[in-house]
């Protein structure tokens, strides 16, 4: 990954469990080796079923945040509901592909519930080529700690509580071998009924 | 000897994963068989173990070139130390052997990721793990090469081993028994084969432990 | 280029005639294999960049009323990814002697474990043991004579000798210092933070101590390449001694316990309002 990838550092994962999913990132927010806070919001709800992390430089995963915000916002108030996954994942696809040649330097993981409870994850590179999974998908400077600790890791079909130990573990046990995140994780397990939102308790170093 | 021009780049990339797990009276050392270079799979039949003792194993990732200079290297040292002490050469000895080896290649390194696995004096599982010019470390478990990123934080999960380094003092070796390690083993080969293309075709495991040295092979992707 | 490799003479074999030939690359005195190219340079650095050797440290070390404090952390790491959590950078030269472990993991264990050899080849010529002072110019004059070629040292050498207690550092670039307090590695500016703040000479050992493990926790905390186990060794008249090792994932809970509720503040209904 280029150095800008690994400015601030990061780690993002999402995994499929049954009528279910969760996305967990880490809460570090760093300039290169030096940790500036141990608090940083990585994962963005866009509505009660749909969750989008975004790894890779922070300052363009705030704007392209915002701008993802304002087009749903735009989209709630011409459809009157809420964007499918699969449709917000073509439009962040779409809002990081104008940026063809000066692109936003993220990598985003998209989660979410579609129609009957279906789960749905996909993640893209920073130009918006989409690559779906049925399993897991990883991003950040960990990924490819974290694509052996799932690989190892990954069940087909956990329950919500199941999903969480799996998830927690597999994001934990890899940051602990990046030196560019960690400092404690954030998971949200998502439900047809509920979002349930943890704080991990992680490795400080 | 013609000096070479500036462009000159002796080393290639042979891919490869080597793990290592010790155990209270065993060592397993573990490597996929495949040989690769860039794109292209040399050979699906390689094997990267090689004995250097009777209880020393070494298993080498990185420029097989190099390795072999190396393995052979061990093997004329260890001969020269069989005729003047009468003995093998113990495992803590060869891992000593090993840093000094490498580091007197500071300066045109060998490309070679190696693990040593072997037993100590007392029987008990050893494992040694090096950088390429030869800073050495004894631990519980350990594993080298391209697929390493990727196995290493699942065995940190599921083994955890104590960190020699506390104190008071607490045993580095893994609590698994010897097929639990075997088994381990063979799940963070088939997990690292499903992302690491340089990782695949064949597993070979040798054990060593009181009864001496067993060989196993499991099968792997050979995509 | 001619090297000094007397530093290596000590571990050639004691006996068989040295250059008979034969078995001239596995019996002759050791030295260093240098690549045949004109940019040697060059070579150099992309090796270095192939190999990746680890860094990434923090170490301190200083002189107080009872002695020398010396502490570090434990990780290695290349680029970004941790390739150790247990590696020992306080090095154990001999009884009486530490050496710790900052820039290429290689060349501090080699070049202290040499420095062990001839510090003990010292002791046994001379009836007496080396001074800290001798010792770390022993170093240095090794160091300095390889100046250029890619070695990367940032060590401290602490220990107990006739003088009372002693604090050198001593650098790859040829640099050695005499000091009362350093820190070495990327870690370093978090721990001086700390450390400069809480330093009195008259301390107690303990006060030393806990002031040398809260220095490497805080740069632990701070430096993405520092982390691990803090180790914190004392020496004093009589040799050094480990007083403690701690994974410093555990001390962070210690110095800031975590209050187990998550809930920020709940609403009450207030009476008689």
């Amino acid at each position: 990954m280029p150095q800008i990838f690994e400015y601030n550092g990061s780690a993002l994962i999402a995994m499929v469990g049954k009528n279910c999913f969760a996305i967990a990132s880490d809460r570090r927010l760093g300039v290169q080796l030096q940790t500036i806070a141990t608090d940083f919001q990585r994962i963005y709800k866009v509505h009660d079923r749909l969750f989008l992390g975004l790894s890779g430089l922070a300052t363009d995963a705030q704007t392209l945040y915002q701008r993802l915000v304002f087009r749903h916002k735009l989209y709630q108030l011409r459809e009157e509901r809420d964007m499918k996954p699969e449709t917000f994942a073509s439009l962040v696809s779409a809002i990081l592909y104008e940026k063809r040649f000066g692109p936003y330097f993220c990598q985003p993981v998209i989660a979410g519930l579609g129609d009957e409870d279906k789960p749905f994850i996909c993640t893209m590179d920073s130009i918006g080529a989409k690559e779906l999974a049925k399993d897991f998908v990883v991003a950040g400077t960990a990924s490819e700690s974290l694509y052996g600790a799932c690989e190892s890791m990954f069940r087909p079909d956990m329950e919500p509580e199941d999903l969480f130990e799996t998830v927690s573990q597999a994001l934990l046990s890899s940051v602990d071998r990046d030196c560019l995140s960690g400092w404690g994780g954030h998971v949200y397990v998502v439900t047809p009924t509920e979002v349930k939102e943890r704080i991990l308790k992680g490795r400080m170093d | 000897m013609t000096k070479q021009q500036a462009n000159w780049s002796p080393y290639d990339n042979n891919g490869g994963s080597c793990v290592a797990i010790a155990g209270a009276d065993y060592c397993v050392i573990a490597a996929d068989t495949r040989m690769s270079s860039g794109y292209n799979i040399l050979t699906r039949e390689y094997s990267k173990i090689c004995k250097l003792a009777d209880k020393a194993v070494m298993a080498s990732s990185g420029f097989q070139a190099d390795v072999n200079a190396l393995q052979k290297h061990l093997a004329a040292r260890h001969l020269t130390y069989q005729h003047q002490h009468n003995k093998q050469m113990s495992c803590p000895a060869m891992a000593q052997l090993l840093s000094n080896t490498l580091y007197y290649k500071r300066f045109f390194p060998y490309y070679a990721f190696n693990v040593l696995g072997g037993l100590d004096s007392e029987g008990k599982g050893c494992v040694f793990t090096y950088d390429a010019v030869g800073s050495y470390e004894r631990v519980g478990y350990s594993s080298q090469g391209s697929g390493s990123t990727l196995i290493i934080p699942f065995l940190d999960n599921q083994l955890k081993s104590p960190s020699p380094l506390l104190l008071p003092a607490q045993d580095a070796v893994t609590p698994l028994s010897e097929s639990e390690a075997v088994d381990l083993v063979k799940t963070v080969f088939a997990s690292a084969t499903e992302r690491d293309i340089y990782t695949g075709d064949k597993l070979e495991i040798v054990v060593l432990n009181a009864g001496g040295i067993h060989r196993e092979y499991m099968e792997l992707r050979k995509d | 280029m001619k090297l000094d490799t007397s530093g290596l003479e000590s571990t050639a074999p004691l006996f068989g005639s040295l250059s008979s030939g034969i078995h001239d690359e596995i019996s002759a005195a050791p030295s260093f294999a240098l690549p045949n190219t004109i940019n040697f340079d060059g070579f150099q650095k992309e090796a270095i960049q192939m190999v990746k050797p680890a860094k990434g440290t923090t170490t301190l070390a200083f002189i107080f009323k009872e002695g020398v404090m010396v502490a570090a952390d434990s990780r290695a790491s290349m680029g970004g990814y941790i390739s150790s959590q247990s590696v020992k950078k306080i090095i154990e030269i001999n009884p009486y002697m530490l050496g710790t472990m900052a820039g290429g993991a290689a060349d501090c264990q080699f070049w202290h474990r040499n420095l062990g050899i001839k510090c003990r080849l010292h002791e046994l010529a001379n009836k007496r043991r080396i001074s800290v002072t001798g010792a770390s110019k022993l170093l240095a004059n090794i160091l300095y004579s390889y100046r250029g070629m890619g070695l990367s040292v940032g060590t401290m050498i602490a220990g107990w000798d006739e003088t009372g207690p002693g604090l050198y550092y001593v650098d790859s670039e040829g640099g050695r210092l005499k000091g009362t307090r350093f820190s070495v590695g990327s870690g370093s500016p978090y721990a001086y933070g700390v450390l400069d703040n809480g330093y009195r000479y008259d301390m107690s050992i303990e006060e030393a101590a806990e002031l040398a493990r809260r220095s490497i926790y805080h740069a632990t905390f701070r430096d993405g390449a520092s982390g691990g186990v803090a180790s914190v060794y004392y020496v004093g008249p009589d040799g050094w001694k480990k007083l403690s090792g701690d994974d410093v994932g555990e001390l962070h809970y210690h110095y800031y316990p975590v209050m187990p509720s998550t809930v920020e503040q709940e609403m009450v209904e207030v009476t008689g309002a």
